[in-house]
């Protein structure tokens, strides 16, 4: 990562500023910033969440637990939701024959970072916030996502403690691939709603 | 008084495009902004509904023009000088 | 505290306009949804992002149909709401569905 030039440039140089004086007032350190953020790159990711869907398509029970209470599941597969600002619960919603979720936060940008990493622009932005509620059916149209019209959508708006995370319908045809196999299946953007898996 | 970040059903807004294979922060001073607000609030400086409230409280114009992690960025100076923690000369850094 | 609310229970959000910070959307305001179960219990935002006392609370996934939002749409929205800005559904009005 490096910092260009254009509108960004002067924000770095107040941002080290800034950095620099909470240094020299004992509030934070550069080095414990730097390690804290690597050990959350390494840990986060969106395979996390496909490997959590991969396994409940393979596992009743597993699949049964995940949706009763996905955060005591999670440790199943050596996951958590810990290790951010402070823990939140994981509520995992699945696609059906008949239901379609899709995940938004309208008053900022609430996502299951701790698990998936940090949430895509377009997930951040006003336009998504604002229309997805509104028009799902649209916005999901505009990602190449088409339910049925048999198909009722649910909007999940992360407006407390809870982070939303989807789990789509296994796809047909994939009848004796590994759970390896499987999770490759998966996009971030199946998690969010916006994609079929 | 609804505020500006409440735009659940509201019409207008510019698309957001997809960017394929978007890296986790777009610079080093995101990663840092995000670091450093995870290390304040651990420390108590601040909480997590002080730090929503502040991107909040930004004048309607500016949140909107505003990137992301600069909402950010100017949440978390405004806590600290409201707070008494650095002072609005540090921060400007005159 | 026990919870004031129980899955299946219709509930009406509150439709107050308050000058700080909330979780209660604006689309959300003064709407009649049904509770979908418990969340947890958590402090208040309106009150910690002010630096006033909160004790946990009981919060809510309640599911709203669009029509009833936005006076269209076929879809649903479910949103996590604080106990602080739900009330009961009037019976009355529950009676009329």
């Amino acid at each position: 990562m490096s910092d260009h030039g254009g509108p960004g440039h002067g924000l770095a140089a107040r941002v080290r500023h800034v950095e620099a004086l909470l240094e020299r007032h004992g509030l934070v350190d550069a080095t414990e910033l730097d390690r804290a953020l690597e050990a959350f790159l390494s840990r986060a990711s969106p395979a996390n969440g496909a490997r959590v869907v991969a396994r409940a398509w393979l596992d009743e029970g597993f699949r049964a637990r995940l949706l009763a209470d996905a955060s005591a599941a999670l440790p199943e597969l050596g996951l958590s939701m810990g290790g951010g600002i402070q823990e939140q619960r994981l509520k995992v919603v699945a696609n059906t024959e008949t239901t379609h979720n899709v995940i938004v936060c309208t008053l900022c940008s609430c996502y299951p970072i701790s698990l998936l990493g940090p949430s895509p622009t377009w997930y951040k932005s006003e336009s998504y916030r604002s229309r997805v509620v509104r028009d799902p059916r649209g916005v999901l149209r505009e990602f190449g996502c088409m339910p049925g019209p048999d198909v009722e959508i649910t909007v999940w708006d992360a407006t407390a403690e809870s982070r939303y995370m989807v789990l789509p319908r296994r796809p047909a045809g994939t009848a004796g691939h590994s759970e390896a196999e499987l999770a490759g299946l998966v996009t971030r953007n199946g998690l969010i709603g916006v994609a079929d898996v | 008084m609804s505020r500006i970040n409440d735009v659940g059903g509201m019409e207008g807004f510019p698309l957001a495009g997809q960017e394929l294979n978007e890296p986790p922060f777009h610079a080093d001073w995101e990663a840092h902004v995000f670091a450093m607000n995870a290390a304040l609030i651990r420390r108590g400086c601040y909480n997590l509904d002080e730090f929503r409230d502040a991107i909040e409280r930004m004048p309607p114009q500016q949140y909107l023009a505003a990137s992301y992690y600069e909402r950010w960025f100017h949440a978390i100076t405004a806590l600290l000088v409201e707070k008494g923690v650095l002072t609005a000369q540090e921060v400007s850094g005159d | 505290m026990t919870e004031r609310f129980r899955p299946g229970d219709r509930v009406l959000t509150s439709r107050a306009d308050p000058v700080h910070h909330t979780r209660l959307p604006r689309y959300a305001r003064g709407a009649a949804g049904t509770v979908l179960e418990l969340e947890g219990r958590y402090p208040l935002p309106d009150d910690r992002s002010r630096g006033l006392p909160a004790e946990p609370e009981p919060v809510y996934a309640v599911r709203f149909r669009a029509a009833e939002l936005f006076g269209a749409g076929d879809h649903q929205v479910t949103l996590a709401l604080w106990e602080s800005y739900l009330r009961p559904l009037p019976e009355e009005a529950a009676r009329g569905e």
